[in-house]
This record gives C-alpha cells, structure tokens and sequence, in this order.
C-alpha cells in the first residue's frame, strides 16, 4: 500500500455538520441560561432571606417577653407586703394569735425596737390628746 | 489593541454589556462550536459544552485582566469546558478517554449531523492514538487552520514546541493510515 502523506492528499474536512438554524438561536439560548444563574446569584434575594429570618427571631423574641417577666415575677420569695396584706384580709388571724406565736427572742427584738428616747415619748405624750386611750392598751 | 480594550470595556459596562456580548456571541460561535466539536466529537455534547462556555465568559468576564487576548482566553475556556467533559463522561461510563472516543467515532457513521466517508472516520481513529497535546494541536492546526502563534496562546506552550508537536502528530497519522 502506498505510503498515506498529509501533504499530498486533498484537504481532509472533518465532515462535522450541525442541524439547519442552529446558530440562528443559540445566543438566545445562552442569554437565558445566563439569566436564569443570574437570578439564582441576585442578592436581593439573599436579602430577603436575611430579612424574613430577622422578622421571624423578632416575633419569637416580642412573643417571649411576657414569659420572660412571668417567669421573674413567679419567684418563690414573697414579698413582705402581700404577706402582711394576705393575713389580714384573707385569714382569721388577729394580732393576739399572731402575739401567742412569738417566743421571747422574739418579744426581746420588738423590746429593743421600740425602746423610743425620752424626749420622743414625751413630745408624742404631750402631743397626743387621746393620752387615756394609750394608757389603756 | 485598542479596539480590544474598548470591546473588553463595552462587555464590563452594564449599559453596553447585553449589546457586546451578543457580538461576542455571533463572532465566536462557529468558530468556537468547530473547537469544541473537534474535541467532543458529537453533536449534543458540543452544544452542551459550547453553551457552558459562553455562559463562563460572561461570569468570568469580570475577572478578565487582559493580560492574554479575549480571543486565546475564550478558547483556553471551550478548551478546558470540552477536556473536563470528555473526561467526565469517560469517568461515568468506566471506560478512559480513549475508549470513549472510539466508541464515539464508531457512533459517528450513524451520526445525522456526521457527513463523512472512511477517510473521515480512519483520520479520527488515528488522531485517537495520539497523546491529548498533540491531539489538541493537529486538530487546531489542521482542521480549524489557527496560526501557531494563536495556538501557543491559547495552550501556553512555545511555538517551537508546537511545531515538534503538530510534525509528531502527523507523522503518527501518517503511519497509523498506512498501515490501517
């Protein structure tokens, strides 16, 4: 066989073909699969996200406050005004029950607390017209 | 270079980018499907490439420095886009590039947009045989007639390395169809 040389033979073409109208269309079809990364890459729809997820924690975070505050106010420890309050309005306690439930520690601190100086027990004394009604209590 | 330089500008500048890029598009198409058809073979597959390349041109376009020219830089894009396709779908059907090729030569005779005769097909089966360098360039020389200057742009070699490539190549072909 005779030796096959490039050079001598006719141009070889690559006998590639497309379909008729290919390239009639194809930068259409280039520009919309451009558009369409685009959309999916725009920020502002990052920023929507950002945005909906910020209203979202918001409404979580408004909606929490009250149980926050209830959950502070329901503390064990009551406050000496609503139990003082409680007593005498909603028990049968008088100040006699309350005196047998003192013990004499007790009655030595109130001793203490009312030790009042002279000069203030005269002034109320002296000030005080009802001075029988302080005597007999 | 300076119509190059106010075409790259045009391409950046959202009020003329939709208007250049279309030139863009009519001025490469054909000579780029030729390219990437060269490589891929078939019909669908270099549309689907060709069409991925076009749409990084636009998404790297930002990025293009200038430093190569519009043209090489395109090209080293539809060449890369066609070489990683080629090899992954190689990978997906387990065979190597190689036998991928094959097949898809003897699919070729039966191809609607294939107008050839055993001329065609044995110079195919030939280039086949030869490594992916050489391949690239006897095709990009002989088949799309690029000037060796071009194609060291575009593939980064010398040109004198280029010219010891492209005579290897045909040298092989040479022998391959000979003896074939």
């Amino acid at each position: 066989m005779k030796a096959f040389k490039l050079e001598n033979e006719p141009k070889i073409k690559t006998g590639f073909k497309t379909p008729d109208h290919y390239f009639d269309d194809l930068s259409a079809k280039v520009l919309q699969q451009i558009n369409e990364k685009e959309v999916r890459v725009i920020p502002i729809y990052k920023r929507k996200k950002v945005l909906s997820l910020a209203a979202a924690a918001a409404i979580v975070i408004a909606l929490m406050i009250p149980v926050v505050n209830n959950y502070n106010a329901t503390s064990k420890e009551l406050d000496e005004a609503t139990l003082e309050t409680y007593l005498s309005y909603q028990s049968n306690l008088n100040q006699y029950d309350l005196a047998k439930e003192l013990d004499t520690k007790d009655i030595e601190k109130i001793g203490k607390s009312v030790a009042l100086e002279q000069e203030t027990l005269e002034d109320i004394l002296s000030s005080n017209p009802n001075i029988e009604n302080l005597i007999s209590e | 270079m300076t119509n190059e330089k106010e075409f790259i500008a045009q391409l950046l500048d959202p009020k003329t980018q939709n208007i250049a890029f279309q030139k863009l598009l009519s001025d490469y198409q054909k000579p780029l499907y030729a390219h990437i058809r060269n490589i891929v073979l078939n019909h669908d597959d270099a549309d689907d490439v060709l069409q991925n390349t076009f749409v990084k041109v636009f998404q790297y376009l930002k990025s293009f420095k200038g430093e190569s020219k519009l043209f090489s830089w395109i090209y080293r894009i539809a060449t890369n886009e066609a070489l990683t396709f080629l090899n992954q779908k190689a990978k997906l059907n387990g065979i190597t590039s190689e036998a991928l090729q094959n097949k898809t030569i003897d699919n070729l005779k039966a191809d609607t947009y294939f107008d050839g005769d055993e001329i065609q097909i044995k110079l195919q089966k030939a280039i086949v045989t030869l490594p992916e360098k050489q391949q690239l360039v006897f095709k990009m020389k002989y088949f799309e007639e690029l000037k060796y200057e071009e194609i060291a742009e575009i593939l980064g070699t010398s040109v004198g390395a280029l010219k010891a490539s492209y005579h290897h190549a045909v040298k092989k072909i040479e022998l391959y169809v000979t003896s074939n």
